[in-house]
């Protein structure tokens, strides 16, 4: 009992710290891949690819386009339904991604 | 003569001016309907009829919301091959878009004839004498080549291209682009260096494989998939869901015969029809085309004034088929009737109606030999109650020999003599999408499911049965390649969007799963 108590504190202080690469490749392929792109996007896309770009860069525009301090009708609502955790998960799994 | 015309010019050039003040709408109409081809008619149909895509017209988006579908057309559709628009197109294009799109109805049939085609034949390399004699790059066998249709995005533009893969080092080794998204690769059986790649709106490229250039090519129509090379190379016949034609061309890309589509379907109605599955055979000298509506096969016989033998009442909306016993025998879906119907070359009879799952979709068909039984694989794209299933056949007496229970829809199935495995793509629109699933050849039953990622469809055997292509499409974007035997993932080959899967080795095997070796 008292392990699995252990356990479970563990667990979700490991899940509210450290971004889950899992995670993050089913929020993107849900949200982002569309138009950016796992490794790369479209060779005619207007959307910048985001695979291998900076982890802290990529949570910063997220959070800017989130709070609006940042203007793009589309990307303002796509990362409006976005949490703090699929953020950090997004942009742990694109930042690892070779381009 | 020339002034009467400038002035006549003149004149109508102040019209159209007064024309386009007072009417901007009008002129709004026919820039919206350019619009329409340039961006959405290669999927959704140039009469607005649907085609891979669900038709868009005045009654298909009755009350739907206009901020709903502007938002759609921005982001694209997620688990499809819908992109997103945002930032390709102007925003107030797109809201002109949906308000053109709810105001217009289904269009009546566009001509494209012979005329037409014949306008439309572009020569790349006029002396083919100067092609290299032998290929530009390493490949022990030309029938080691497998050809993808790479969609591209946005089903055109630069991501648009036949990508040929030496599918024993799985490297890339030419690309073909074909500006709209390529949809189908056929393979000419008497001469290895020939393929030819058609187009979701019915372009056809001849391409030298030896040096991995198009030498022609051709507009057939608006949109349609179907193609289909003769045993012995000299001609070609591609098939068109818009208008309602099918076309014979030589080797040249020079249109021969235009064929109208339309015949008096199973209930007695006549109409025309969109063409389905055209298939040239190593049995004879003939292309068998389906006509959809009419529910009708008709057998081309490839000499003077190309006569045609009708053959009525096969079924209520045909598709796709597959070819049996070296080529006399054709199997055909009907999607209404969830049957595939067996059909003699020879005689131009059909033989017998098999019983399918649910809106039967036979992909390119395979046939396995099992324990002295030629055993054919039908897949289904429908998911039925309870019937959610790959037909199995005994193409020998023609019966069934068992519905397999799959977790999905499934359009394609793939099979080698050499690989114990026949792969079904599943293509139910949720998770399932992702994966392919693998029927033992001797139980019948699966054995594996594989999650290749992305919208995972049309898997392809090497030629020497080594390996598994499957297509990792939608936003997957790769090309996944599995060991046959083990199914460990060895190699992923980068690619945008794509789809169908063409090894050249199906000139040898006919049908995939059959004897590489002999004729079966």
């Amino acid at each position: 009992m008292k392990l699995l108590l252990v356990s479970i504190i563990m667990f979700s202080s490991f899940s509210a710290q450290a971004a889950s690469i899992y995670a993050g490749k089913s929020k993107a392929a849900a949200v982002c891949s569309q138009c950016h792109g796992v490794r790369a996007t479209s060779s005619d896309a207007p959307f910048p690819p985001l695979a291998g770009r900076d982890e802290e860069y990529l949570k910063m525009a997220l959070k800017q386009y989130r709070d609006k301090t940042r203007v793009s009708e589309v990307m303002n609502n796509i990362a409006g339904s976005l949490t703090d955790r699929d953020i950090n998960n997004i942009a742990n799994y694109y930042s690892r991604q070779k381009n | 003569m020339n002034k009467t015309i400038i002035k006549i010019n003149q004149t109508l050039l102040t019209v159209s001016a007064g024309l386009l003040l007072l009417a901007g709408s009008a002129h709004a109409k026919s820039d919206m309907h350019q619009l329409y081809e340039d961006n959405c008619a290669s999927c959704h149909g140039s009469d607005h009829g649907g085609y891979l895509a669900p038709a868009i017209n005045a009654d298909t988006l009755k009350g739907r919301s206009p901020t709903a579908l502007r938002t759609l057309i921005m982001t694209g559709s997620f688990e499809t091959l819908m992109p997103p628009f945002y930032g390709r197109l102007k925003d107030a294009d797109i809201r002109e878009m949906v308000k053109h799109l709810q105001a217009t109805p289904k269009q009546s049939n566009p001509p494209w004839t012979i005329k037409d085609m014949k306008k439309s034949l572009k020569v790349y390399v006029k002396d083919e004498s100067t092609l290299p004699s032998k290929p530009t790059y390493q490949i022990d066998s030309m029938d080691d080549l497998i050809g993808v249709a790479a969609r591209g995005k946005y089903g055109r533009g630069k991501g648009s291209k036949a990508i040929f893969i030496n599918s024993k080092t799985h490297k890339i080794v030419g690309e073909v682009e074909t500006g709209t998204a390529a949809h189908i690769i056929d393979f000419d059986p008497a001469n290895s260096r020939w393929a030819y790649v058609k187009t979701d709106t019915a372009e056809i490229f001849k391409v030298d494989l030896y040096s991995m250039k198009a030498v022609r090519s051709i507009k057939t129509g608006y949109n349609g998939p179907a193609l289909g090379v003769s045993r012995d190379g000299k001609y070609l016949m591609a098939g068109s869901f818009v208008p309602h034609n099918a076309v014979i061309l030589n080797s040249d890309l020079e249109p021969l015969k235009v064929l109208e589509l339309e015949g008096v379907d199973p209930d007695g109605k006549m109409v025309s029809s969109d063409s389905g599955m055209i298939i040239g055979t190593p049995f004879a000298d003939v292309f068998a085309i389906a006509l959809e509506n009419a529910g009708q096969v008709w057998v081309v016989d490839l000499k003077e004034g190309f006569p045609i033998t009708k053959i009525k009442n096969v079924g209520r909306h045909l598709h796709d088929a597959f070819l049996t016993h070296k080529g006399q025998k054709l199997m055909v879906a009907s999607y209404d009737d969830s049957v595939v119907i067996a059909i003699d070359l020879k005689t131009r009879k059909i033989i017998k109606k098999l019983k399918a799952g649910c809106v039967p979709h036979v992909g390119g068909g395979a046939a396995v030999k099992v324990d002295g039984r030629t055993l054919g694989f039908g897949t289904n794209f429908g998911t039925c109650d309870n019937n959610t299933v790959v037909s199995v056949w005994d193409l020998d007496k023609m019966e069934v020999v068992k519905q397999i229970p799959v977790s999905g829809g499934t359009e394609s199935p793939a099979a080698h003599a050499n690989a114990p495995y026949v792969a079904v793509d599943i293509i139910t629109k949720d998770r399932r999408a992702r994966t392919i699933q693998l029927i033992d050849k001797k139980s019948l039953e699966v054995v594996k499911t594989l999650d290749v990622g992305g919208h995972a469809y049309f898997p392809e055997y090497s030629a020497d049965g080594k390996f598994l292509y499957v297509s990792a499409g939608y936003a997957g974007d790769e090309v996944v390649v599995y060991d046959s035997h083990s199914l460990k993932k060895v190699a992923s080959v980068q690619m945008e969007s794509p789809a169908g899967i063409f090894s050249r080795g199906r000139v040898k095997y006919m049908t995939r799963g059959l004897s590489p070796d002999e004729m079966e």
